[in-house]
């Protein structure tokens, strides 16, 4: 069962979380943007206390080619990276999916250039969106640590067979040292059984990978990548109740806080959740009708959920820390997208937060609650509201 | 939509052998006239010596807005004369369509090879680009039985283009047009008069759930099935009189496919030699000849 209460660092959870599902290949670049996830495990391996092969690639982009690789021959592969370290290894993202390789990859959600900043944000991984891997967020160290593990189970599930990536944001979780609770080695070793690819690679039974298609079997292809990513639903959905019910920790694709009664829904992505409960909590004390929903699954993008979590809310707030250049802010455009079918739908209003490190506290939660509001009722809701932004 | 007046042509030839500029000049001897015209080629993996598809869209009145594929084309022009059999080179072609056959086949005889109702022309390219170009490439002396039949474009205009594009290899090329123009033999073919049926491939698609995970590939080794030996123009004949059985012919070939018999002379595996003519060009003896396709 579950072991005892202690302190440690975000990133070295993870670590510890890769350790316990029993790798067989971490492969990383060692520079910034990498974080303290690699390091531990670079330790562990050294030490002897992760039978693995570590892999210092000469860049991410070599990380994810290595990984994929390690997947495609049947062997249990991870890395981590953020910000322009994920934005290196793009071209690679997307052949992991196509070619259905469970890799499993923890990234530490920071900005993108420029002006250069590697703070905390969400810009890396909205430009991966589309990327046909499977997005949990996290926020906090526990979540990334009980992720992590699930994250390899799913993965890996005959069903799915697609990398996933556990997204938690950069220094506001990496680096924050937090109690949680580990999880002992043999309670994990059931949850999460050995890996097998039906195709992988072997010199006694060939396979070609990474084949071209002409423009007569392309669309094939992806409707049957995107098929396997919307059904991998059902297998997440049934991986969390199942590590719910080992750890006493219960995860779903939307999670709500305090939603109940409220007029006013702010719906948040990662660890900012935290900082809006604080918020969620004064403002109901005094008597104002909010609460808060938090997007745990981004892809596959659980609109039954969404729909279902927003339809009742007069307003609806969506906070993105991430910016779409030119464009509607990514979390807010799907969730607008999702709700637009409904007969009576709520106000939706867009705002862009918290980007490139910068904070936003419980008492600025209420202010963003506050101006969003004041939004809709002079009637320039449409905007996205930069907020923070000094005019 | 496509307008009535718009005039779709579909150009077969092998890689290399200029189909694609056939098109261009074709399209931009058409704009030059005040025509509006779209020349593309088929995007996709071309080979020198695979078949290869060229396109044009020419009318006089109305600017062209298709980009899709030519699919019923008005007038087929076959730069190639194995394609014939190969390819289903009529496929789509309008009723009393054109159909334009570089070949040194008699009129009755290419006659035989279909059923339809479709204009038939003939011309013996080949010979006249070896003659007065030095080379194989029949793109333009085509262009010269293209005119002929269907005046889509005039001779005049082209000659501005060859002399943009060739400058001073338009003259050749102008004259192997007109010679193309002077020696074309017109038919028509009907309905039913075909003597052989021939079957062409038909590709069969899997539906997109029945692909494998990845799509990966499981039925390895499959490339052999892949008859390269279509792609050539020309076949490698040896003279074994003048052969010391050296091997060195087997040792260049790139495809891999020309191998030592039981009597010690070397010969090319039909299927998949391609005609590149690096081992009549590499033998030490000189006794390989290339010799064109039927």
């Amino acid at each position: 069962m579950t072991a005892k209460r202690i302190g440690i660092e975000s990133s070295l959870a993870v670590a510890e979380a890769v350790r316990l599902a029993n790798v067989d290949v971490i492969a990383a670049y060692p520079i910034t943007p990498q974080t303290h996830i690699v390091e531990g495990l670079a330790e562990m391996v050294a030490n002897g206390h992760l039978d693995a092969e570590y892999i210092p690639v000469e860049s991410e982009h070599s990380a994810m080619s290595s990984c994929l690789g390690a997947s495609a021959v049947g062997a249990r592969a991870f890395t981590a990276t953020a910000s322009q370290g994920l934005i290196l290894m793009h071209e690679v993202l997307l052949v992991a999916a196509s070619l259905r390789l469970p890799v499993v990859m923890a990234v530490t959600n920071r900005a993108l250039s420029g002006p250069l900043n590697i703070w905390g944000d969400h810009s890396d991984v909205m430009i991966a969106r589309d990327a046909g891997w499977i997005q949990i967020f996290a926020e906090n160290g526990q979540q990334a640590f009980d992720q992590t593990l699930c994250a390899f189970r799913i993965a890996e599930h005959q069903d799915v067979l697609l990398p996933v990536i556990i997204n938690f944001d950069g220094f506001h979780v990496s680096h924050v040292i937090e109690p949680m609770h580990f999880l002992d080695q043999k309670t994990v070793d059931e949850f999460l059984p050995p890996y097998r690819h039906p195709h992988a690679l072997d010199p006694d039974k060939p396979v070609t990978m990474g084949g071209f298609a002409m423009p007569n079997m392309y669309t094939e292809g992806r409707k049957s990548l995107d098929t396997a990513l919307r059904e991998s639903k059902k297998v997440i959905l049934d991986t969390w109740k199942q590590f719910g019910d080992i750890a006493g920790r219960y995860y779903k694709p939307v999670e709500k806080y305090q939603a109940e009664n409220a007029d006013t829904l702010l719906v948040t992505v990662g660890s900012y959740s935290e900082n809006a409960m604080d918020a969620v909590d004064k403002m109901q004390a005094e008597g104002k009708k909010v609460g808060l929903v938090r997007v745990r699954l981004w892809r596959p993008f659980p609109y039954k959920e969404i729909i279902e979590a927003l339809s009742g809310a007069t307003n609806v707030i969506v906070l993105d820390r991430a910016i779409s250049l030119g464009g509607p802010a990514p979390v807010c455009s799907e969730i607008r997208a999702a709700l637009y079918s409904l007969k009576d739908r709520p106000q939706v209003v867009s705002i862009v937060g918290g980007l490139g490190g910068r904070d936003i506290s419980p008492a600025n939660f209420e202010k963003l609650i506050a101006t969003a509001l004041d939004k809709i009722k002079t009637g320039d809701a449409a905007e996205t509201i930069m907020f923070g932004v000094r005019e | 939509m496509k307008r009535e007046d718009t005039i779709e042509i579909r150009w077969h030839g092998r890689g290399g052998q200029g189909a694609v500029t056939s098109a261009e000049l074709t399209a931009l001897s058409a704009i030059h006239e005040n025509k509006f015209a779209q020349a593309f080629p088929s995007f996709g993996p071309e080979r020198r010596g695979a078949p290869v598809l060229a396109f044009n869209r020419i009318s006089a009145e109305h600017p062209i807005r298709v980009r899709s594929s030519v699919i019923k084309p008005d007038i087929v022009v076959v730069l190639d004369p194995g394609l014939v059999t190969l390819i289903n080179v009529v496929d789509g072609l309008k009723p009393g369509g054109w159909l334009i056959v570089n070949s040194t086949r008699s009129i009755d005889d290419l006659q035989s090879e279909f059923s339809g109702d479709w204009k038939l022309a003939v011309v013996d390219a080949s010979s006249i680009a070896r003659e007065l170009l030095r080379v194989n490439i029949v793109n333009t002396t085509m262009l010269g039985a293209l005119i002929k039949t269907t005046g889509v474009i005039n001779i005049d205009s082209l000659k501005e283009q060859l002399e943009v594009k060739f400058g001073a290899r338009a003259k050749a090329n102008l004259e192997a047009c007109r010679k193309a123009f002077a020696t074309t033999v017109i038919s028509s073919i009907k309905t039913g008069g075909q003597k052989k049926v021939r079957t062409f491939a038909v590709e069969n698609l899997a539906k997109w759930s029945e692909l494998p995970v990845g799509c990966v590939v499981t039925d390895v080794g499959n490339t052999k099935q892949f008859c390269t030996g279509d792609w050539k123009a020309q076949h490698p004949v040896w003279n074994d009189s003048k052969c010391i059985k050296c091997g060195i012919c087997s040792l260049f070939c790139p495809e891999f496919c020309i191998s030592q018999q039981k009597d010690g002379y070397f010969r090319a595996n039909e299927f998949y030699c391609k005609g590149c003519g690096i081992c009549a060009q590499e033998c030490w003896t000189q006794c390989i000849t290339m010799v064109e396709e039927a």
